[in-house]
């Protein structure tokens, strides 16, 4: 009793300071509203959607440097490809909030689990298509480059990578949307990118975060998927005709 | 042609790693913690990471108590939106983060598996710091408001069943309950109610926290586990069940920290602690969940605002 | 290792947990599908059909993979609300590209001759496309069904953070269910994708006319039941599913 009094009294001193009062459109929750977004941009979308962007090109930048290692290490040794392929697939398979998850325990809530879980996903994608692009090539382009004296790693480099090139862009287009697409639900594990500021949303239900941090998204991955066919055109012109390549 | 395909891939791949870079370095984020000004009792102190739970008065309470420590010259991080006590429970004790903002009541049915009904805030918080300290852990000064779990339904149903104490749910038919879905297994929820009131004919509907007002309006559930300092209390018309029997316990907010964390950041650490603590009134909590939630304020500005009119920055 | 140990423990202990969210991991799957199906089938096959509106058509596919799963569900919050026919039309929004595209390029790509001959022995347009299009188009037709089914079943995980219950409820519920819990819901969701996946597949095999099935394998062509995450080869756009 005197203790809730004596607290009565601490209380008393408490100031509350006048905080900034929302409009119409965000008090009643309307389905839009373009000023909250616009007065936020910089200190909510802006930074999610960079941090975003980020851990989208580091996790497709890894797996694809891993996944053409593995690739051409299949390629060369046959037997490679069933136990990679497995593990890459069982991979995948697992829900992405499950596999965050399992690795909160071992890496922490840090952008390293979100990046090893990411990785994770491109890995069967980078690598099927990469090998599938080195299978394809070509026989009468390997006897070519044979008959020129080209010797195996010059051949690979020089002649079974580039006509490759097509189907691993493929595949880094194919990785790059998906990656964006897992990088919102990372949002469980660490407060960035653009999950980030639809998890916070949850909080009141507040529509305009919801649509603005979902359309971001879906622009972002809309734009990224644009450009790559963009740099697969620019790299494989001889498609542009419709081939059945 | 091919080696202009190569270079093609080539010059995309380095403008990748340029923008990484570039992001890299223009990324700014709650977490990067402000330079330490000589002279303050937190220079040179080591680094401290708090971390906060998964609502509104979370993120809150996470700002002023990191905002208020750096501006004495400590050096802190803050780890966002973590999750319920479980989880962030385990953050704690993984040494994830060095400390968080816990309510009483919850630390010892959800954590010490303590369903002891316990008859007043004080007595509620000597047995937290009981527990707490066996397990190396410190308690700083709790405040003076506390945040309770409550039942709301809308007033016409209340009025139909003539509702007004939690116990009174035995009587309806079956009933939806929208929660969060921790709700399901602790004291301070479903389990109590079963085992204390009796109540079984709940359809349990797990829902993130924040949804479950919006599910309340619409009608899909009839009941819905609230926070009593919510802001959306304050706005939208909802009858809070009485809970006679207190199986939602007394909940006031306590900063829990490791203590080697609390001995190797000084004597000035638990005092910032403590004057930060010492203000939050239930009106002020009140006044600041709506802040965030009804006029969707940034909770890092809400809680700037309030340490500067309370001198505390 | 400790712990996937006891999500088999979990899994015994909780069967009937598990069956129960299964089920409504099913309904809310099978309903987005059902609606996809409705909308998407028809407007594809009628496309197909008139050789009409192939670039829609064909990117719609790609559209859809791009669309960040977790991204619509927000929209969907944030335009519908809670509840299991908000999350349903998100879901649904995921589903429609890859049937869209297959319905699609299944009649578009029957061949001309075969058409024509049809159209020689006197067949009306719509016995044409009823007895020559639309059974020679049903191994892609239903490879585009199978591709979104399951994009569906992984994505309804995701369906949890809205309220639309299933499977998902337990993943996001690692404070209840521990560990263990998550792991053995993780291993559910991901057999009842590859169930679903098998079961749609069987339904293709059995649709396809023998004769098909025949002609394909001997031509050496690709089978026309690639499965999930078929590679995408520059020029022809195999849906690939993903798994949320």
């Amino acid at each position: 009793m005197i203790a809730s009094i004596a607290h009565g009294l601490v209380a008393a001193q408490t100031v509350i300071p006048k905080f900034g009062h929302a409009d119409d459109c965000v008090r009643q929750n309307r389905t839009f509203c373009w000023g909250w977004f616009s007065d936020h941009w910089d200190d909510v979308f802006q930074p999610a959607l960079i941090d975003h962007i980020k851990l989208t090109l580091i996790a497709v930048v890894i797996g694809f440097a891993i996944s053409i290692v593995c690739a051409i290490f299949a390629y060369e040794r046959g037997w490679f490809e069933r136990p990679f392929s497995v593990f890459a697939g069982v991979l995948y398979t697992i829900p992405s909030l499950a596999l965050f998850q399992l690795l909160v325990p071992i890496t922490g809530l840090t952008e390293l689990t979100v990046e090893v879980a990411l990785v994770s996903y491109t890995l069967l994608i980078l690598f099927r298509n990469t090998l599938t692009g080195l299978r394809e090539v070509p026989e009468d382009a390997r006897e070519a480059a044979r008959g020129m004296g080209l010797t195996a790693h010059q051949m690979l480099w020089r002649v079974e990578v580039p006509l490759a090139v097509p189907a691993i862009i493929a595949g880094v287009r194919v990785a790059t949307v998906t990656v964006i697409s897992l990088a919102t639900v990372a949002a469980f594990v660490v407060d960035e990118g653009l999950g980030a500021p639809i998890f916070a949303a949850l909080q009141s239900s507040f529509n305009t975060e919801f649509i603005a941090a979902g359309a971001l998204a879906v622009l972002l991955a809309l734009l990224a998927d644009a450009l790559l066919v963009g740099v697969q055109r620019v790299v494989t012109p001889w498609t542009r005709a419709g081939g059945t390549r | 042609m091919h080696s202009k395909a190569m270079q093609g891939v080539a010059v995309a791949v380095a403008f990748a790693l340029a923008v990484v870079v570039a992001a890299c370095g223009s990324s700014s984020s709650n977490n990067k913690s402000a330079s330490t000004p000589s002279g303050k009792p937190g220079a040179g102190k080591p680094a401290v990471t708090i971390g906060d739970k998964n609502f509104t008065e979370q993120f809150i309470l996470g700002q002023l108590y990191a905002q208020a420590l750096r501006a004495k010259g400590f050096t802190v991080n803050v780890k966002n939106d973590i999750g319920s006590s479980e989880l962030i429970d385990k953050a704690l004790t993984s040494g994830q983060i060095n400390g968080y903002p816990e309510y009483s009541g919850i630390v010892l049915t959800a954590i010490a598996h303590d369903n002891k009904s316990y008859p007043s805030p004080q007595a509620t918080y000597d047995a937290v710091k009981k527990f707490e300290n066996g397990r190396g852990y410190g308690v700083l000064n709790m405040t003076p408001f506390n945040d309770v779990d409550a039942l709301a339904v809308k007033p016409a149903y209340a009025k139909q069943h003539n509702l007004a104490q939690v116990p009174d749910l035995k009587a309806v038919g079956r009933f939806a309950l929208g929660a969060p879905p921790e709700f399901k297994t602790r004291f301070t929820g479903l389990v109590g109610m079963k085992q204390v009131y009796g109540i079984t004919n709940v359809s349990f509907k797990p829902l993130a926290i924040g949804l479950q007002y919006k599910a309340l309006d619409a009608g899909q559930i009839q009941a819905a586990d609230v926070f009593t300092t919510d802001g959306q209390l304050q706005r939208g018309s909802y009858t809070i069940l009485k809970d006679p029997k207190n199986i939602f316990g007394f909940q006031n907010v306590v900063p829990i920290f490791s203590q080697k964390t609390i001995a190797a950041e000084g004597p000035a650490f638990s005092q910032v602690l403590n004057a930060v603590s010492a203000k939050l009134t239930i009106p002020a909590m009140q006044q600041m969940n709506a802040a965030v939630d009804l006029d969707k304020n940034n909770p890092a500005e809400v809680a700037q605002k309030f340490l500067q009119a309370n001198n505390l920055l | 290792m400790n712990d996937f140990v006891n999500a088999f423990k979990f899994m015994g202990n909780n069967l009937d947990l598990l069956l129960n969210k299964t089920v409504e991991h099913l309904e809310l799957s099978g309903a987005a599908i059902g609606v996809a199906l409705a909308i998407a089938l028809p407007i594809g096959l009628w496309l197909g059909h008139r050789h009409r509106g192939s670039f829609v058509a064909i990117n719609a596919a790609n559209v859809g993979r791009a669309l960040p799963s977790l991204a619509i569900i927000a929209i969907g919050l944030g335009i519908l609300g809670i509840g299991f026919i908000n999350v349903m039309f998100a879901l649904v929004v995921l589903a429609v590209p890859p049937i869209l595209t297959n319905a699609y390029l299944g009649v578009d790509q029957v061949d001309r001759d075969t058409v024509s001959a049809a159209e020689g022995m006197g067949m009306r347009p719509s016995q044409v496309f009823t007895r020559v299009e639309l059974p020679i188009s049903l191994p892609l037709v239903f490879a585009g069904i199978r591709t979104s089914a399951v994009y569906v079943v992984a994505t309804a995980t995701l369906a949890a953070i809205a309220g639309g219950g299933g499977l998902g409820d337990i993943i996001v519920n690692q404070a209840s269910y521990k560990l263990a819990g998550v792991i053995a819901a993780a291993i559910w969701v991901a057999v009842l994708a590859l169930l679903v996946d098998a079961a749609f597949g069987l339904l293709q095999r059995a649709v396809t006319p023998r004769g098909l099935r025949r002609a394909a394998a001997m031509s050496g062509a690709p089978p026309p039941d690639e499965g999930a995450a078929a590679p995408l080869v520059a020029g022809r756009p195999v849906p690939g599913a993903e798994v949320n």
